[in-house]
């Protein structure tokens, strides 16, 4: 057979219109399965991102770059001094992973508190918005509530090689739906 | 290598089968494939959809449970969609119970349901079910056919046994001629005796 046979393909040719359809939904099933369990999990954890990776070492000691925390995000659990949040800052994509350092509540139950990274020999208002000096509730993502050592290594990796990532994502959907059950 | 071109077979369906041997996958299909072949065009029956269209309705369903998941989280973050989710995330883990119960209970390795159009059209028509077993680390395969009778509902069903090596060469091309006596020898014995 010569080279440009495309033999691998002849599974797909001899499908009808069902098998095919059926091919391209198990595709769609195993993209649901992960879709779905992340959204149990925000449901469950109450926190819109219940996994997160560690991206820097402004925790370290206490996360490395690479671990894997799992959070969340109770409403009616209080926000303490010494806890470790994770935050989304406004006009950040990526949201920072830091230690709790004062905390201001109120009597109606607004929270007012700021944070700085363990590893940081400052607190984190130059993180913040131009401005903010403190953070707020609907800021907080999650807090974390577990972790896994440098499991997300991988998650560092792909991000730090984009195209890496889109070929192995290529490859992994091809072969779904390329080969046959 | 010039006579193995692949220009030579018009179609797809020319083309001799060939496989992986090694694929335990790969060879049930090319029974599966081979036997729904004898059955349909050298017999003449009509194919019945109905079992394969329930898996499809059933796993369409779930996805486009997932897919408004999506949808319905991007337009309204996470607090906002909450309830939304709760319900998609249960129906979709619910349907993929109920897809597992039918692939066991309903379709039961059935890969084809033939049926043997009644020629006046009166009488119900007779129905072939074909089912099938290749077991992990086995060479044994086993086909299984069972004949309804449209109109006693009396079933008859008989089954063969081989090693899949009778049906493939060393290279992992399927032997159809090797093949179809089988599966017509199986469909003659269970055809004959149901007239005892």
């Amino acid at each position: 057979m010569g080279m440009f046979d495309f033999d691998f393909l002849d599974d797909v040719r001899r499908m009808n219109k069902r098998q095919l359809y059926y091919q391209a939904l198990n595709f769609g099933m195993i993209v649901s399965s992960a879709l779905m369990i992340w959204k149990g999990l925000m449901v469950v954890t109450g926190s819109e991102s219940p996994i997160v990776v560690v991206l820097s070492g402004s925790m370290e000691p206490a996360f490395y770059r690479g671990d894997l925390l799992f959070l969340t995000n109770y409403r009616e659990e209080p926000i303490r001094a010494g806890e470790i949040v994770v935050f989304k800052i406004e006009g950040r994509e990526i949201p920072i992973v830091h230690r709790v350092l004062k905390v201001h509540e109120k009597e109606n139950g607004t929270v007012k508190f700021l944070t700085k990274g363990d590893n940081n020999s400052v607190d984190d208002r130059g993180l913040y918005a131009p401005g903010q000096l403190w953070l707020e509730k609907k800021e907080v993502v999650g807090r974390a509530r577990g972790f896994v050592p440098y499991v997300g290594i991988v998650t560092i990796l792909m991000n730090d090689y984009p195209k890496f990532k889109y070929a192995i994502l290529a490859c992994l959907g091809a072969f779904v739906l390329i080969h046959r059950e | 290598m010039g006579k193995e071109d692949s220009t030579q077979w018009k179609t797809i369906e020319e083309k001799p089968v060939k496989i992986d041997k090694w694929d335990n996958a790969a060879l049930k299909n090319a029974l599966d494939d081979g036997a729904k072949k004898v059955m349909l065009d050298k017999f003449g029956f009509t194919e019945s959809h109905r079992l394969m269209d329930g898996r499809l309705f059933i796993c369409t369903i779930a996805v486009a449970f997932a897919m408004f998941a999506l949808i319905w989280d991007y337009f309204n973050p996470f607090p906002e969609s909450r309830p939304v989710l709760i319900i998609c995330v249960l129906s979709y883990f619910v349907l993929m119970g109920v897809l597992t119960v039918y692939t066991t209970f309903m379709e039961k390795g059935i890969f084809l349901v033939a049926l043997d159009k009644d020629r006046t059209g009166v009488d119900p028509d007779n129905r072939w079910e074909l089912a099938s077993i290749l077991k992990k680390y086995d060479d044994l395969y086993t086909l299984d056919m069972t004949y309804t009778n449209g109109n006693t509902k009396k079933t008859r069903s008989g089954k063969i046994t081989k090693s899949v090596a009778e049906f493939f060469d060393e290279n992992g091309t399927f032997c159809v001629d090797k093949f179809e006596p089988e599966v017509r020898m199986l469909q003659n014995r269970i055809a004959t005796s149901k007239k005892e």
